[in-house]
């Protein structure tokens, strides 16, 4: 007998960012420096969010737009800048100016706050890591009190640790290659700190590229990384990561990335660019309609297919 | 004739020139990631390149425009997560080499990528740790590329992103980091190293038409000269072409944009 179809988690993404992502919830994001749900970051710019706590371990335009938009209140993470495009500017008017207004950031290293999304994944109230020691990321407070705490080893080896507060979400929002309709959701490429920072999603909000049937998934289970009953909600939207990469899907867009780098250095800029590209295009659909075929075609991912290994027994 | 070549073909050279045959090596955004692929075309194949996204053992065929980009993908002997990077490799000391980048740095190493000025009030709000506190914290030795000048070789560094040696010798331990420390900082001007037992940074020699003069102008600490400081060897012929030819063809990192 054929299973029924389960349509219920698949929303629109303006009605999944308008439901699971209330104003000053604490939101987690994904992608160290690829599949970054920017579709889902545009939406919340367009939905005018405010107050959110943004969490994760490295950003680039998505917070630095967020930023700029008056999104934010607070961000916990480690490194904010857009990779080889250069500073973020509107995080830099943020902190140095003010502009739109004062944000408070809480910095760890990378590996802190991947334990920190494992700590909160796997019910733990703290994770050690044996790296921050002696930095000021351990002695420089912004509005976690404490936001780490050094001791020896109980067991008498004589190393020393840094403990580090479980980090928590709300809502995870992961941008994932495809899941099936019950929402089991399969990843690859690198996996960055989306394991453990997904899972530490109080609940999970996944975009996929594509939606499939449940034998696709369940014919490679080892490239599943989020079972569908840890999913509340599954938003489809092709191209969701533009102008980054989804491994198999396509390219980032380097002129596009270029351009908001050059954009973000002014105020003026930075607003001329979400007014073009976020709020006068409208939907996701209206800004592919902007980027438009050729551009899309030139990104599409070449075709490098895996083995395939015999999962008999 | 003297080849030509530019300040950050040099910087890439002396990275890849920093890798031994069949070392670990931990790879961040930018010209550490020429300096890998240089070192595994030349002089060290057999060494594993490593990223913190999760790529172990990549072989980009083109130029990686960040430790996430998907070119380090295909081809690469495993792929895992950060957590897995930092946690199985990095941690517990399976990593030989690490490459970090700074905006200041101080006589004993400590390196900033945080802020400029106060942290309450910076001037100039810099990116953060990302990996590289986690990178010059753990991996057995550590090597620093940035561009130097008297504002960035400080006396003391207004964040410390990522410790050095500390306040000198015995600092390292004395807050429990397990290992390493920065060997090498590697800038537009020369190739510093560290002495074994004040910790401290010293000119190990000067890029080709510069002078120690010229160091100890660049830095705002009086900065040590090597007795026996040279003029860093220049790119060969092959370095230059590889690195031209093969790592960054369209001068993402080598273009002198910066």
């Amino acid at each position: 007998m054929a299973e029924p179809e389960v349509h219920d988690k698949l929303l629109p993404l303006d009605e999944a960012v308008r439901t699971l992502i209330p104003d000053g919830c604490r939101l987690r994001s994904c992608g160290i420096g690829l599949r970054k749900p920017m579709a889902l970051t545009y939406e919340l710019i367009r939905q005018r969010k405010r107050d959110l706590t943004f969490i994760l371990s490295g950003w680039t335009e998505d917070a630095d737009m967020l930023i700029g938009a008056g999104c934010l209140r607070d961000l916990e993470g480690s490194y904010l800048g857009l990779e080889a495009f250069g500073l973020a500017h509107a995080y830099r008017r943020a902190v140095e100016k003010g502009i739109p207004h004062p944000i408070r950031i809480e910095e760890y290293s990378n590996f802190g706050m991947t334990m920190r999304f494992m700590a909160a994944s796997m019910g733990l109230p703290f994770m050690p890591i044996r790296s921050e020691l002696g930095s000021d990321l351990l002695r420089v407070e912004s509005f976690r009190h404490p936001k780490a705490h050094v001791m020896d080893d109980p067991f008498g080896s004589g190393a020393k640790v840094a403990l580090l507060p479980a980090c928590p979400a709300d809502v995870a929002v992961l941008h994932a290659q495809r899941c099936d309709s019950d929402g089991n959701t399969q990843v690859w490429g690198q996996l960055g700190d989306d394991l453990w920072g997904t899972m530490a999603g109080k609940r999970i909000l996944v975009c996929v590229e594509e939606v499939v049937d449940s034998k696709v998934v369940r014919a490679d289970p080892n490239r599943t990384i989020v079972p569908a009953f840890r999913v509340d909600a599954i938003v489809h939207v092709p191209w969701g990561a533009h102008p980054y990469q989804v491994q198999g899907y396509y390219d980032l867009d380097r002129e596009f990335r270029k351009m908001y780098a050059a954009e973000s250095r002014t105020l003026e800029g930075f607003e001329r660019f979400l007014k073009e590209w976020v709020f006068q295009v409208g939907s996701h659909a209206g800004y592919l309609k902007k980027l438009g075929p050729v551009r899309l075609k030139r990104l599409k991912a070449k075709r490098m297919l895996s083995g395939q290994v015999n999962y008999g027994y | 004739m003297a080849i030509e070549f530019k300040p950050t073909e040099l910087m890439a050279i002396c990275a890849a020139r920093e890798i031994r045959d069949g070392e670990v090596a931990f790879i961040g955004t930018g010209l550490p990631m020429l300096g890998g692929m240089l070192a595994k075309a030349t002089h060290a194949p057999r060494a594993i390149l490593i990223f913190e996204s999760g790529a172990v053992d990549s072989r980009p065929t083109r130029t990686p425009l960040s430790i996430g980009d998907a070119c380090l993908v295909p081809g690469a002997a495993m792929l895992c997560g950060l957590a897995e990077v930092f946690g199985l490799f990095l941690q517990p000391g399976h990593v030989d080499v690490g490459f970090i980048g700074g905006a200041q740095i101080d006589r004993f190493g400590n390196l900033n990528t945080t802020v400029i000025g106060d942290y309450r009030a910076p001037k100039v709000r810099l990116p953060g740790s990302g990996g590289g506190n986690d990178i010059g914290s753990l991996a057995k030795r550590t090597v620093v590329m940035m561009k130097q000048d008297a504002r960035k070789f400080v006396p003391q560094v207004d964040y410390v992103t990522t410790p050095g040696y500390l306040d000198g010798p015995g600092g390292r331990e004395r807050v429990g980091l397990p290992r390493g420390g920065p060997a090498v900082v590697i800038t537009d001007k020369g190739v510093y190293r560290f002495d074994a037992y004040t910790k401290e940074m010293y000119c190990a020699s000067y890029h080709p038409g510069l002078s120690a003069d010229e160091i100890r102008k660049n830095a705002s600490w009086p900065i040590r000269i090597a007795a026996d400081v040279r003029e860093t060897k220049p790119p060969t012929v092959q370095e230059l072409r590889v690195l031209r030819e093969a790592c960054d063809p369209e001068g993402i990192f080598l273009g002198g944009a910066d």
